[in-house]
């Protein structure tokens, strides 16, 4: 009875606390809106831009000037396949070298021709042709222009050499390809799409799930710890008849809440994401993880949660007013981010076990081995034990200094 | 003299250097109105979120005298309620959601709050403002909001910080009243104020405190007749007159008038003239 009153005190405290947060339109749009469409819009409508540009960019009305003093006739053909506009000159005088720009800034730098393509022949040690593509870097026509005669030119060049081995009585295809892979390289990889999918997503989910917690949870923390402090709320709540413990707690649930469905939707985001990637290509399929390892996944982040909540809102509930609790917990986002970086590039392969013993390492670990559908029972329990422990240190911390006397008391 | 309701057993309070309350011993009866009254910084403060159990006392005792027997005023918040100066009321929840909302920490269904609300919303004309959001509230509107979450979970006690601080005159008024109304109906209620003239409208007995001490404690009447003066202003005056204050005062007054001296006697300039202002 004593305990079912207690349990709907923390349920009133929870549910105000996420009336309240989710009344701000902005909330919605930080929490739901923006994770939901972050993975769709980098991998659908990203790569649909760069091919939108590449077919704006292959439109360009392009001007190249050919400047040699030798006859270039096998080229020719390779750069009419360019559909630039061609101009031929001798190479000018005074030229420390083929890349020397000095004579052709004016021309090129004002757009009248975009690139200058240079070919000089050099029969010292056989035949070599020098070159080199005058052009500028900051401007979007001269790249253009630029990369077309790159093609050209390494298109010529790969004919250049077939012809020379041709004449040497040597088979091109012999000579420069000699040891081939036979048939198709993506049969022979004995992993399924899901799993090469489920290890794709290991090398970022865990990244993800931690920054993302961690910022997810921090706005709520402060609005309901120093926000309270700063807006003078905090002093008629702790006059009602709830131990702090059991507000810590209420407050804790609604921002574990926010936080835990800011990662979901993202996840889901990214999940829809790969769905329509996945639903037009032969190579990646939708990652296969078993029940076990996702349950094992959706504890650890629980975990993760658990002590990163708790530890936001100790240190906000500390903060007078929300800038000074922004100041105290923007940093920390660097401390996940950082550990979380160092997790994606330790070798799972024979890992040591203390790794799993690093507070966020060894959630972030532990994600990157469920994501490939691997359950090692003692990684299992290290991570498990070592994050509860941290977690419990956490939530301790933070009823220390929800206890604090001086939290009635307000910068109004 | 009503059954006792909260005992106040020589309390001190100390904030790191500073001695916020000093041996303070009260008594409060059921059905008494008290004023609580002092100047900034006197400790009323202090005194009343040690009464709700904010503040642990860094020695003596708050008790609350329930049916059970007496026990820690933390315990038994949920026979209080409490208008802190600041109203604390959530912006973005309505002035129902937010007294809703206290009384569900206190244990109450919300029918029970809704009709008490109703019928302390009618008595403050406030009705018709319990659905929209507090954010646009005025000062006034605020207070009779907090008036209400503090009072729907019909408490034993009612502590209200400076309740008429900022309201204008009708408002101020309405919450005199109201006070006034619960005094008669048995209600018991602690109004700190730092406006003397007011606590002698509203309260039956006014406790004088200054620079954390009690220095005075009854009915308006005694307070003239230990005093020996005509007026409670008088009466509050030489009450809080301290033998260091005068002293201060007197040396303040000293400074003041030798920098006035030194600023009106005109400077020789070298050669013997008088600076012209």
């Amino acid at each position: 009875m004593w305990k079912m009153s207690r349990i709907r005190l923390i349920r009133a405290v929870t549910l105000k606390e996420l009336i309240d947060y989710v009344r701000d339109w902005r909330t919605l749009l930080v929490i739901v809106l923006v994770p939901l469409l972050l993975f769709p819009i980098l991998f659908v409508a990203l790569p649909l831009l760069l091919q939108a540009e590449f077919v704006e960019r292959q439109e360009f009305d392009l001007n190249v000037v050919i400047q040699t003093d030798d006859s270039v006739e096998s080229l020719k053909p390779f750069l009419f396949n360019t559909e630039m506009e061609l101009s031929w000159e001798t190479i000018p005088l005074g030229i420390a070298n083929l890349s020397d720009s000095a004579l052709e800034d004016d021309r090129i730098g004002s757009g009248q021709v975009h690139s200058v393509l240079r070919l000089q022949k050099n029969i010292d040690n056989g035949t070599i042709w020098h070159y080199a593509i005058l052009y500028d870097s900051t401007d979007e026509r001269a790249k253009e222009a630029k990369r077309r005669l790159l093609v050209a030119v390494f298109a010529w060049e790969d004919e250049q050499v077939n012809t020379t081995l041709e004449m040497a009585g040597l088979d091109p295809y012999q000579t420069l390809d000699p040891v081939r892979w036979d048939g198709d390289s993506q049969v022979a990889d004995v992993a399924t799409t899901g799993q090469q999918a489920g290890f794709a997503l290991s090398l970022f989910i865990p990244l993800i799930v931690a920054t993302w917690t961690a910022t997810a949870a921090m706005q709520p923390a402060i609005d309901m710890t120093a926000g309270e402090r700063e807006r003078g709320t905090l002093e008629a709540l702790l006059c009602a008849p709830i131990t702090r413990m059991e507000l810590l707690v209420g407050k804790w649930i609604a921002v574990a809440t926010i936080a835990a469905i800011g990662v979901l939707i993202q996840v889901v985001g990214l999940f829809l994401a790969i769905a329509m990637i996945a639903s037009g290509s032969s190579v990646l399929g939708m990652p296969s993880i078993g029940a076990t390892a996702l349950i094992l996944m959706f504890s650890s982040i629980l975990l993760f949660a658990v002590m990163i909540v708790a530890f936001q809102l100790a240190l906000a509930v500390r903060s007078h007013s929300v800038k000074e609790a922004g100041t105290v917990l923007g940093p920390i986002i660097l401390l996940i981010i950082i550990p979380a970086l160092f997790a994606q590039l330790i070798n799972l392969e024979g890992i040591e076990f203390w790794w799993f013993l690093i507070p966020v390492v060894n959630i972030l670990i532990a994600l990157r081995e469920l994501l490939t559908d691997t359950v090692v029972v003692e990684h299992v329990v290290l991570w498990a034990g070592s994050s509860l422990l941290y977690a419990f240190f956490a939530a301790w911390y933070a009823s220390k200094q929800f206890n604090r006397e001086d939290l009635v008391e307000s910068i109004n | 003299m009503g059954e006792i309701l909260l005992t106040i057993n020589d309390v001190s309070k100390q904030f790191s250097h500073i001695e916020a309350l000093k041996n303070v011993t009260l008594t409060l009866n059921r059905g008494d109105i008290v004023g609580l009254v002092g100047g900034n910084g006197a400790g009323k403060t202090t005194l009343l979120r040690l009464m709700c159990g904010l503040y642990r006392p860094t020695s003596g005792r708050v008790l609350f005298h329930a049916d059970s027997g007496p026990a820690p005023v933390v315990e038994m918040r949920r026979f209080l309620g409490v208008v802190p100066e600041s109203t604390g009321l959530y912006h973005r929840l309505t002035a129902w959601e937010n007294i809703r909302y206290h009384s569900r920490l206190h244990g109450i269904s919300d029918e029970e709050c809704w009709k008490n609300t109703l019928r302390i919303a009618k008595e403050l004309d406030f009705v018709e403002s319990l659905g929209r959001p507090t954010r646009g509230f005025s000062k006034g509107m605020r207070q009779k909001a907090a008036i209400i979450r503090a009072l729907a979970h019909n408490p034993d006690i009612l502590l209200l910080d400076e309740p008429t601080s900022g309201l204008d005159v009708t408002s101020a008024r309405m919450v005199r009243s109201l006070v006034k109304r619960m005094g008669q109906s048995g209600g018991t209620v602690i109004y700190s104020t730092h406006k003397l003239a007011e606590a002698e409208q509203v309260c039956d007995r006014i406790i004088i405190i200054h620079n954390g001490e009690v220095r005075a404690d009854g009915s308006p009447g005694e307070l003239l007749g230990i005093t020996a003066t005509t007026s409670l202003e008088e009466a509050y005056v030489k009450l809080t007159m301290d033998a260091a204050r005068e002293t201060e005062k007197e040396d303040d007054e000293g400074k003041i008038a030798k920098l006035w001296r030194r600023m009106m006697t005109p400077k020789k300039l070298p050669g013997g003239d008088v600076e012209d202002e």
